[in-house]
């Protein structure tokens, strides 16, 4: 019984992180319109970002997320008007270009990440929240929790510029209707842009965090793209609290799955349910999802 | 993309390909055993970017998980080869495929009701997961891997590998090119709804088309295994393979038949070279990554499309405006898009 109480809420916690990945991915497929297959890739950047840094100036990882997140913030920005292009483009089919466009990009980080760093798992090493927190029976280490805690802050903090913001207002418009927006004044070229800075510096940031609780190789790349994408299937385009939900249980399936089956079958749990998904709700659970 | 003309006259297409292959056949006795290599290597790329062009290239749906059916024949063959089953080497060829093609059919019914992009992640999940479980499951050997009998002949493996690239060729040409299933194909590819409209299945379509692209890397895949000798998740299911088919694909050209030949030969030369420079090293992976995204950015219709494009400079000067209409793209994402608020 603690034993399962202690995997659900090492799972919650996890899941945590999966959302504060999962959100700004969600946000830029619904306004690009490109599944940014790097997504995984842009999670081991940030984390290999936070230790190279963090080596090289002897600062704390953690005191360092503003940096990963401005860092970032910058290259997506500046990454983003060639995915805007592709997908614009009169190419015979535009949507199959751009995900080879992002392959191409997670390919090329993947063999940069390998070439500079080789195979060998690293982690983001931190002063701060050691040690075991101990609540009502349950222990979990202090660094999940603070993961935990990171995840819900930048994830509020992003929902609250989504929701309260003029610019907000402009990026929901856009993922709504391009056309409309356009027709409203807004400029879609820069809002996607921004759009793909905000998801690529969050993303980033998440994965510095995630590379202090697992061991980060560029291999790994491939895993987070794919819980990134499991959430965004289960959730549905566009639906907030469906990523939320879908995150967390996205990490209790993980934690569940390490504790009672192992560690190595968590893709396949991961594919299988998905799997099932696709069969029940054939039409995708979001209804973008036809074809 | 556009158009693949009519896929041209089909006794041209094939005649030129028999002569290819038959002038091939005197290969090994013309050069040293090393250019048999390359040359067997050119092959099975071929092959391999031939089967992801069907599905990519003429019916629209990427699949980032093609390396699944590679390894899934490779492990058959090797399997079905051990002491304890003793099968004879062209008996595991079937298996293989069939093997290759249920799997696909299994995960194409569902994933291929869906968007692209989900169907594009749900084969790349495919992957991760077929070797996930080659690296724990006993029968494969685990990470370790497995030995095949060994079979010192370069010269057999080549010609195995050219005739059985050839048959798939001359096979894919005629069914995409020149029969009612490579229009119902296209058909679907260049606009769903309306191809539903006519009467197609569009879903057995897609279905038929993702299996036909299963089985050839599957029986590709067994006599590759059957030529290295011993394979393990780390040669016959790494990234790497679907990366290679990718770009292979894209630099030779997207939906036209002879296009995965082309970018097979040229990348795998490439490859060679630098692996003859600098020996085995991931930097390769870079310049995969940056070629295929300039090939987006710059040729999106890969190399064959030079040749169109320069055929085609003189009838555009000649209609000027008409033709450039005729040119331009159908925008049929959009409108299926627009259709599915």
């Amino acid at each position: 019984m603690t034993e399962l109480a202690q995997a659900l809420v090492g799972g919650i916690l996890i899941g945590g992180l999966y959302v504060a990945l999962s959100i700004g991915f969600s946000l830029s497929f619904g306004v690009l319109d490109v599944v940014d297959l790097a997504v995984g890739m842009w999670v081991v950047l940030g984390a290999f970002t936070a230790i190279i840094a963090s080596d090289a100036l002897g600062v704390d990882a953690f005191l360092l997320l503003p940096a990963v997140f401005v860092i970032f913030g910058a290259v997506g920005w500046l990454v983003a008007p060639l995915i805007y292009r592709v997908r614009t483009s009169k190419y015979a089919l535009p949507a199959l270009m751009g995900l080879a466009f992002t392959f191409g990009l997670a390919t090329l980080i993947r063999g940069g990440l390998l070439t500079a760093f080789g195979y060998n798992p690293r982690t983001v090493r931190t002063e701060f929240f050691t040690g075991n927190i101990e609540l009502f029976g349950i222990t979990a280490p202090a660094i999940r929790v603070a993961g935990f805690a990171f995840a819900v802050i930048a994830t509020g903090l992003f929902l609250a510029f989504l929701f309260y913001t003029r610019t907000g207002l402009a990026i929901r418009a856009t993922a709504q209707s391009k056309e409309n927006a356009g027709l409203m004044g807004i400029d879609v070229k820069r809002i996607s842009s921004l759009v793909y800075a905000i998801y690529t510096a969050l993303t980033a940031m998440a994965g510095a965090m995630l590379g202090a609780i697992y061991a980060m190789t560029p291999e790994v790349g491939l895993r987070y793209t794919l819980f990134a994408f499991f959430v965004v299937v289960l959730a549905g385009l566009g639906s907030v609290v469906g990523v939320m939900a879908a995150g967390l249980f996205l990490g209790v399936l993980q934690s569940l799955t390490t504790t009672y089956i192992g560690a190595d079958y968590t893709l396949l749990v991961v594919f299988g349910v998905l799997f099932v998904a696709l069969l029940i709700f054939p039409q995708g659970i979001s209804r973008r999802g036809l074809a | 993309m556009s158009k693949p003309a009519s896929g041209g006259n089909p006794y041209l297409n094939l005649g030129a390909l028999a002569v290819v292959v038959v002038a091939l056949c005197f290969l090994p006795m013309l050069t040293s055993p090393y250019y048999v290599r390359i040359a067997t290597g050119i092959a099975l790329w071929a092959g391999i970017a031939l089967s992801w062009n069907v599905i990519c290239g003429y019916a629209g749906y990427i699949s980032f998980g093609h390396v699944a059916f590679f390894g899934i024949g490779s492990y058959a063959t090797a399997i079905l080869m051990q002491p304890d089953y003793d099968w004879n080497f062209w008996a595991t060829l079937p298996v293989a495929a069939v093997a290759a093609g249920a799997v696909a059919a299994l995960v194409g019914w569902p994933a291929l009701r869906l968007k692209g992009a989900y169907f594009a992640i749900a084969t790349w999940a495919l992957a991760e997961a077929v070797r996930e479980l080659a690296t724990v499951v006993d029968v494969t050997g685990g990470s370790g891997g497995l030995k095949t009998p060994i079979r010192l002949d370069d010269n057999f493996f080549f010609y195995v590998m050219l005739v059985t690239t050839a048959i798939a060729y001359a096979i894919c040409y005629l069914l995409l090119e020149r029969s009612r299933f490579g229009f119902q194909v296209k058909a679907l590819r260049d606009n769903e709804v309306a191809a539903r409209a006519q009467g197609i299945n569009t879903n057995l379509v897609k279905i038929e088309a993702f299996v036909l692209s299963a089985v050839i890397p599957a029986v590709l895949g067994g006599i590759n295994a059957y030529w290295i000798t011993f394979i393990n998740p780390n040669s016959v299911l790494n990234t790497i393979i679907t990366d290679q088919i990718v770009v292979m694909v894209l630099v030779g050209g997207l939906g036209h038949i002879w296009g995965p030949a082309l970018g097979a030969a040229a990348m795998f030369l490439m490859q060679e070279q630098l692996r003859v420079s600098y020996g085995e090293t991931t930097a390769y992976i870079i310049v995969v990554g940056a070629i295929v995204m300039a090939v987006v950015l710059f040729l999106p219709d890969g190399l064959v499309s030079l040749a169109r494009r320069a055929r085609r400079m003189r009838l555009v000067r000649q209609l000027l405006g008409r033709a450039r209409n005729d040119v331009t793209p159908t925008r049929t994402e959009k409108q299926t898009e627009e259709a599915t608020p």
